[in-house]
């Protein structure tokens, strides 16, 4: 006959148990090899975003410094990356850039989840009309893809990169309040739910502490899996130019520039689009092998 | 019958949503600190000269009364003028809309028959070499920005290698077939015009591919998916144990099986390979949806915007009922409550 465990034992056990489903998960990430490759790039480009002020040649070229003579030239050893027309080194202006790319994604990422979350959360908990109406708005931002919507929004709100990231977000989260009301709608069932109910929890502390922390291995997921397409959204409306305004070296902005000139000068559009790809499939490799880890039912 | 009083249901539902649609986009364009009379009256332009601009379409009023004077107005069919060139939006739409629809609906056939090939090809050898060859080659073609993809695509096979032109929808030197939906490929098969035909599908290739990219990693991923889920199925082992070709198997029932939820997912894509087409066209010089609202959307031209809005979130709508419907036909389980 079983001892019933003490609470005590009983959240040392649930901790081993957490830690063995954690490194079983590394282990699954780790074997697969693309994920590891996005991974590491990652890093790599993180830590470019950091030193981006010491290892640019030229870091003042992404502040609006111009050198008339240096127009226009090819790719060469001073100028890996050539420069653009009004003779700015467009290697130091990519590397300058990869900061900016990176807050635009984790800003529009973050926004949406948390607005997303909470719709979403509140909606399956609460139930009734508010799931109702919070739905029926969900449904309205669905009607229309995200991208018509964001140029829209951003338009309104004025060019720049700020407005750039809000009207992104605006539009984005919509797909985290579905996923997380089916989520929470399936949990808010468990006995869990109804202990913390009977010792006098809050609705809010329940939702909260109780139900999303469980709803999270999907949530992850789609942060991941949706950030690269974040980074090439906000390129886009750079590109379409509603987003960063010269001189600032965002990477869609910067393809704009360069199309006028395309193909003859074809190094000032090719190698910012060549950043925004290594950036947006390092996260997608990296989406992808979390996928794998967090919902074993994805990949087989 | 009961499909046709499920699809009214359904387009009846969609009323209050577009409506709700409509009144956000109002409410965007309302509450822009930007200045679209300004800008569309031109520097010079004197007070007077702006308000009698705002006088001129509407701006005056109070929001509420311009509000529903536009919903009633969208429901005659009167959807605005451009502040910018002073034309009816409802009549740029008539142009702009079928070469939208054509290059995302010829983008989507390429993404639907490649993923879902790729797919079957990934989910039969599982884990081995094709299937991370696949897995691969869809992540890298899904992680570039469409609109340099369509640059570099204008560039390889338009300028070095000169096998397709680099832009627009037909030579401009001709005339395009006479006008039946404004889909080009469609209205030269109805007047039986090859010449036309085969000229419309030289323009439009490039640029539906490029397109389709974008589309291919989900519709791939979920055939897979789920094709690996039906290969399992006590059905497929029964036929295989009858003697069937693999062949048959594999297209006629796994393959019908797993396409349902792959059907979903090619009409959620339909959406974003619209939107997707706003860049695309802006490279190729498509004259469709793209190219509008990109221009309007600079100029803050906002009757415009609203309008493409509308009718993107129409398209959207009914492309979401259709596929609910379509569930019907390839899987007799399913039924319309």
């Amino acid at each position: 006959m079983a001892r019933a465990l003490s609470s005590k034992e009983l959240r040392q056990k649930a901790r081993e148990v957490q830690w063995e489903a954690f490194q079983r998960g590394l282990y699954r990430f780790r074997s697969n090899a693309l994920s590891m490759i996005g991974l590491s790039s990652l890093i790599i480009l993180i830590l470019i975003a950091f030193a981006a002020p010491y290892i640019a040649p030229y870091p003042e070229d992404a502040r609006g410094k111009t050198h008339v003579t240096e127009r226009l030239k090819p790719p060469s050893q001073e100028h890996l990356f050539g420069t653009d027309k009004i003779g700015r080194d467009i290697f130091s202006r990519v590397i300058m850039g990869t900061g900016l790319a990176l807050k635009v994604g984790i800003v529009i990422i973050f926004l949406a989840s948390i607005i997303g979350v909470t719709m979403g959360g509140v909606a399956a908990y609460a139930g009734g009309w508010v799931d109702d109406l919070l739905m029926r708005i969900t449904d309205i931002f669905l009607t229309v893809p995200g991208l018509v919507l964001a140029i829209a929004i951003t338009a309104a709100l004025g060019k720049g990169i700020t407005n750039v990231m809000i009207g992104i977000s605006l539009v984005w989260w919509p797909g985290f309040a579905r996923l997380t009301r089916s989520l929470v709608l399936s949990l808010k069932e468990e006995a869990f739910v109804e202990a913390a109910d009977g010792i006098g929890s809050s609705h809010a502390r329940i939702l909260f502490r109780h139900i999303l922390p469980n709803a999270l291995s999907p949530i992850i997921v789609k942060m991941s899996t949706d950030f690269g397409f974040a980074v090439l959204t906000a390129a886009a409306l750079g590109f379409i130019g509603l987003g960063a305004q010269p001189p600032t070296p965002e990477w869609g902005a910067m393809i704009n520039d360069g199309r006028e000139r395309f193909p003859t000068e074809w190094w000032i559009a090719t190698f910012p689009g060549l950043a925004i790809f290594v950036m947006v499939f390092s996260w997608n490799l990296l989406g992808d092998g979390l996928r794998d880890v967090l919902d074993p039912r994805s990949r087989r | 019958m009961k499909l046709g009083s499920y699809f009214l249901r359904r387009l009846l539902l969609l009323i209050p949503l577009l409506l709700g649609l409509s009144l956000l986009t109002f409410t965007v364009s309302r509450i822009l600190p930007g200045d679209p009379v300004g800008l569309a009256a031109g520097p010079q332009a004197t007070e007077e000269i702006k308000a009698s601009l705002r006088k001129e379409f509407g701006l005056d009023k109070p929001l509420p009364v311009q509000y529903f004077s536009y919903i009633g107005n969208l429901f005659r069919g009167e959807w605005g003028q451009s502040l910018y060139s002073r034309r009816e939006v409802a009549s740029d739409l008539k142009v702009y809309f079928p070469a939208t629809l054509e290059l995302t609906l010829a983008a989507i056939v390429f993404a639907a028959v490649l993923g879902t090939l790729l797919g079957v090809v990934s989910a039969l050898n599982r884990n081995k070499l094709p299937d991370h060859l696949a897995r691969v080659v869809v992540l890298f073609f899904v992680s570039f920005p469409a609109f340099w993809l369509a640059m570099m695509f204008q560039l390889l096979f338009g300028l070095a290698l000169d096998w397709f032109p680099i832009g627009k929808r037909f030579n401009i030197l001709m005339s395009p077939p006479q006008s039946i939906t404004g889909m080009y490929l469609l209205d030269s098969l109805l007047t039986w015009d090859w010449k036309s035909f085969r000229m419309a599908a030289w323009h439009l290739f490039i640029p539906a591919l490029v397109l389709s990219f974008g589309a291919l990693a989900s519709i791939t991923r979920i055939t897979r998916a789920n094709m690996l889920e039906a290969l399992d199925k006590d059905f497929v082992r029964m036929e295989r144990a009858l003697g069937m070709p693999e062949r048959v198997v594999i297209f006629k029932y796994v393959l019908r099986n797993a396409f349902i939820a792959t059907l979903t997912i090619i009409a959620l894509e339909f959406g974003w390979l619209m939107a997707g087409a706003v860049l695309v066209e802006t490279i190729f010089d498509w004259p469709g949806l793209g190219l509008y609202i990109v221009e309007s959307s600079l100029r803050l031209d906002f009757q415009p915007i609203m309008g493409i809005t509308i009718i993107y979130g129409i398209v959207f709508s009914l492309v979401n009922i259709f596929t609910d419907m379509a569930y019907g036909l390839l899987d007799p389980r399913i039924r319309y409550g």
